[in-house]
């Protein structure tokens, strides 16, 4: 799972998306992924798959990246929306016993289905095609608050250290006979109580760890002379030179998603 | 409880965004009448990373386990920083692990940091109960209070948000059982994130009190 926290372990690659200049790859996929989020209509879903596509085999971006974040939406998702089809609508086209399959449902599924896939590869390539300062550096040039761009620079650094003191935590929790599952011999199961009790001992004791480094930090920061509303974490420009040269081609590529985005908004809407 | 990408319109993401934007910007206002405001952001920073972490802890209960929302908690810890902090936290988990979604982010920052909100200032409101009984005893009742209140008023909000949105008026009997249903179907996961919380907080009482005192 600890992999699944390196958004942008595919940042160097080298493609036309990755070559983007971060500000303009923002806003044109952002306005994309509104555009998509806007579709109700049958007919669109060829287009917007068709794009979510091209975009994602443009950006040589793994299909395993993809893949290996599917899994856990899929399960949620499929969990979410598997009444539907038997439950809205009237038009019955499938009917076995009491089940009934219908054809408004089905179709709705179809839709959320469609819109989750797109959206979500499209905030893959997104964030997957630049580093992760980049790409918050641009969001603060668009306007994100400081607090929130340093708080995100600041949890995506440390994510992956405490995840790693959580699963040393688990480890030792097992090591001393701890588990989560039945046991076949009913006196080694422990009761619900005492699974909270032991569950929150370990939050709090990560809680704890996580402040007391976060002192150390903050401390770090003030001799760096981090301590007013003025100063950020962020550095002032670490947006490469192939990105600056490309100014006119990710112009016309903001361009051409803009076009795409109102195209479909305007389909949609008439 | 986090909202996917694609199950809402689009309207409904974009008023998501335009709450969730009036939300953040009156807790980042009242972060910055504090008298060292960016003293909080590494802490808040450390906190949400744990917290993200920690949203991983399933409890058993059979025949299945239970999944944590901790916004109680994150109330409670990070008071007004709180409401960012979600905000952070479900980016990481729409991008990182597709849990929620990007155009539905403003609305799962609603759902989760709202009740997270409410709870900090329920949780403030100890201190003048504090005078007349026992402080542990009245820590670990509000600290129940706060986890348990915080997934009862996110839950009512995400049935509500979601069946009412994908529902139409000809079925609206049925979406009115359905969301009691949901709701008290959830009580369990209310107790125990209220017994949860309060197991944290009172670990945290003795051992940093700081941690619950300092939050803004």
């Amino acid at each position: 799972m600890a992999d699944k926290f390196a958004l942008d372990k595919y940042a160097d690659k080298d493609s036309l998306i990755h070559s983007w200049h971060p500000k303009c790859k923002i806003i044109g996929i952002s306005l994309l992924i509104f555009s998509f989020a806007f579709i109700q209509d049958i007919s669109l879903i060829p287009v917007m798959l068709g794009i979510t596509f091209i975009f994602y085999s443009i950006s040589k971006l793994p299909l395993s990246f993809l893949v290996s974040r599917l899994r856990y939406p899929g399960l949620f998702l499929l969990g979410m929306i598997i009444l539907l089809p038997f439950t809205r609508g009237e038009n019955i086209i499938w009917q076995w016993s009491f089940l009934k399959l219908r054809e408004e449902g089905t179709l709705l599924v179809l839709v959320i289905i469609s819109r989750f896939f797109s959206i979500f590869t499209m905030g893959l390539v997104m964030f997957g095609t630049a580093p992760f300062m980049t790409t918050i550096q641009s969001m603060r040039q668009l306007g994100l608050s400081r607090v929130i761009a340093d708080m995100l620079i600041l949890s995506y650094r440390y994510i992956y250290q405490i995840f790693v003191d959580f699963s040393q935590m688990q480890q030792a929790m097992k090591v001393r006979g701890y588990t989560t599952k039945k046991q076949s011999n009913p006196k080694y199961n422990i009761s619900l109580f005492r699974h909270i009790s032991v569950l929150a001992a370990v939050t709090a004791s990560l809680l704890l760890q996580s402040y007391e480094q976060s002192e150390r930090v903050y401390a770090a920061m003030r001799l760096r002379g981090y301590g007013d509303l003025t100063t950020s974490i962020i550095k002032p420009n670490t947006i490469d030179d192939k990105q600056t040269k490309n100014t006119s081609l990710s112009l016309l590529g903001l361009f051409g998603t803009v076009i795409i985005a109102v195209s479909l908004f305007f389909w949609q809407v008439i | 409880m986090h909202i996917s990408d694609g199950l809402l319109p689009a309207p409904v993401a974009i008023s998501g965004y335009a709450i969730t934007g009036f939300a953040t910007w009156y807790s980042l206002r009242q972060i910055n009448r504090q008298s060292e405001p960016t003293q909080g952001i590494p802490k808040a920073s450390l906190l949400t990373a744990a917290f993200f972490v920690a949203s991983s802890i399933h409890i058993p209960f059979p025949p299945t386990s239970l999944h944590l929302i901790l916004n109680g908690l994150l109330g409670v810890v990070l008071g007004y920083y709180a409401f960012p902090a979600i905000l952070v936290g479900l980016f990481f988990q729409a991008v990182m692990l597709g849990h929620g979604g990007i155009s539905t982010l403003g609305l799962n920052a609603l759902i989760i940091g709202i009740p997270a909100l409410f709870v900090h200032h329920l949780f403030s409101w100890r201190s003048f109960i504090e005078r007349y009984f026992n402080k542990r005893v009245t820590t670990g009742i509000f600290a129940f209070l706060a986890g348990a209140l915080g997934v009862a008023l996110t839950v009512i909000l995400f049935f509500g948000l979601v069946v009412s949105t994908l529902g139409t008026g000809e079925y609206a009997d049925s979406e009115s059982v359905a969301i009691l249903g949901l709701v008290i179907s959830h009580i369990p996961l209310m107790i125990l994130e209220g017994i949860f919380t309060t197991f944290v907080v009172l670990f945290l009482q003795q051992a940093k009190p700081q941690l619950l005192e300092n939050n803004g």
